[in-house]
């Protein structure tokens, strides 16, 4: 299965990259990851919870998108997987 | 009421974040024309979750959705959208079969937001008199670049291949007390063109003018906005209806009557809207 692509790396914006994965992983780089990194975490734990997606490696090149950007860029990476994994 | 639109795309988190530092009174957020056809659902996503978590008391928000002839993507749009705190839809490719459908399909949903309906075909240009008279009807807005491709011609800045379509949107909307919205002009970069549009569209009576870069705002404002000259004759007219309770005088030498003095009020009540009323 092809990687998931979805956002941009324009600013206030995230660019975000969903892979197979035995478990859920992710991978966080943010121009401001010293001050939001774990926030920017939780977003991305709490959107996969509530998708109920665990076998996944989330990468996230953040140019400093708030929670909703993160949170509805995720949703829509998601939702791709999901059509692609039943495709394939 | 509103002097300026503003379109903005709606899957650009940047444009997003700062819809209310643009100063127009009303901002489009685009799902159609801006938004690429495999970026529409990210579009959806954003806006339902930004509008859902930020709410602007000082802006008219509304949503271009996609044309009702690709109801797939019309469809999700309304029911991205429904739930929202906006003031209305703005619906591309309006004419009335469009907007029956439309209406059936607000009326299976229980859907109740106001339409801006774009008049970018020469056939809702000859039924925009019908058009303004709908019941969802808040408002008619010029789609110029559409018109004039069907049209077979192309714009310029006198834009005379737009003159009939301006005027019957003009007189379409206000024969039913509607919103006139003039098409955005497309040459970002050249203010002196956008004056001299925007000062012809409200000399032909729009109310409005949409825009598709925030620079032309300020513009748009100053030829929308009651001027200082209007507002002070509009001040003495109120005035001298008070100080003679009377609804019919001569004022310097010029019949006054209820028509001149309830325009005067509205004029007043805009200019009052808009802070330019001192």
């Amino acid at each position: 299965m092809k990687p998931i692509v979805v956002g941009s790396l324009e600013s206030s914006d995230c660019l975000i990259t969903l892979t197979p994965s035995k478990t859920t992983t992710i991978t966080i780089e943010s121009i401001v990851y010293d001050a939001f990194g774990d926030a920017i975490e939780q977003v991305i734990k709490q959107t996969l919870k509530h998708h109920g997606l665990h076998d996944v490696h989330v990468y996230v090149q953040d140019k400093g998108a708030l929670d909703y950007a993160i949170e509805a860029r995720l949703t829509s990476a998601i939702k791709r997987y999901r059509s692609e994994a039943d495709e394939s | 009421m509103s002097r300026s639109y503003l379109f903005i795309p709606g899957d650009v988190p940047r444009m997003l974040q700062n819809l209310d530092v643009f100063d127009a009174d009303s901002i489009i957020i685009d799902f159609e024309d801006s938004v690429a056809i495999d970026q529409k659902d990210e579009a959806r996503l954003l806006t339902q979750a930004f509008l859902s978590k930020h709410h602007f008391k000082e802006l008219d928000l509304y949503i271009r959705v996609n044309d009702v002839s690709q109801k797939t993507l019309f469809e999700a749009d309304m029911q991205a959208i429904k739930a929202l705190n906006i003031h209305g839809i703005v619906l591309p490719k309006v004419t009335l079969e469009a907007l029956d459908s439309v209406d059936a399909f607000f009326d299976r949903e229980n859907i109740t937001f106001p339409i801006i309906g774009i008049i970018e075909t020469p056939l809702a240009v000859l039924e925009a008199q019908t058009i303004a008279k709908h019941k969802r009807i808040q408002g008619l807005l010029l789609g110029a670049e559409d018109l004039t491709k069907d049209l077979g011609t192309t714009r310029t800045l006198d834009a005379e291949e737009i003159l009939f379509a301006r005027s019957q949107i003009v007189f379409a909307a206000k024969a039913y007390q509607k919103e006139a919205i003039d098409t955005p002009y497309v040459f970002v970069r050249d203010e002196a063109g956008l004056a001299v549009d925007a000062q012809r569209a409200a000399r032909l009576g729009f109310t409005a003018k949409a825009s598709i870069h925030p620079n032309h705002v300020e513009t748009i404002h100053h030829y929308f906005s009651p001027s200082k000259e209007a507002i002070h004759e509009a001040k003495r007219i109120v005035a001298q209806s008070k100080k003679l309770n009377s609804m019919r005088f001569s004022l310097d030498g010029s019949m006054v009557d209820k028509p001149v003095i309830d325009r005067a009020k509205a004029l007043l009540k805009r200019a009052e809207k808009y802070g330019v009323l001192s």
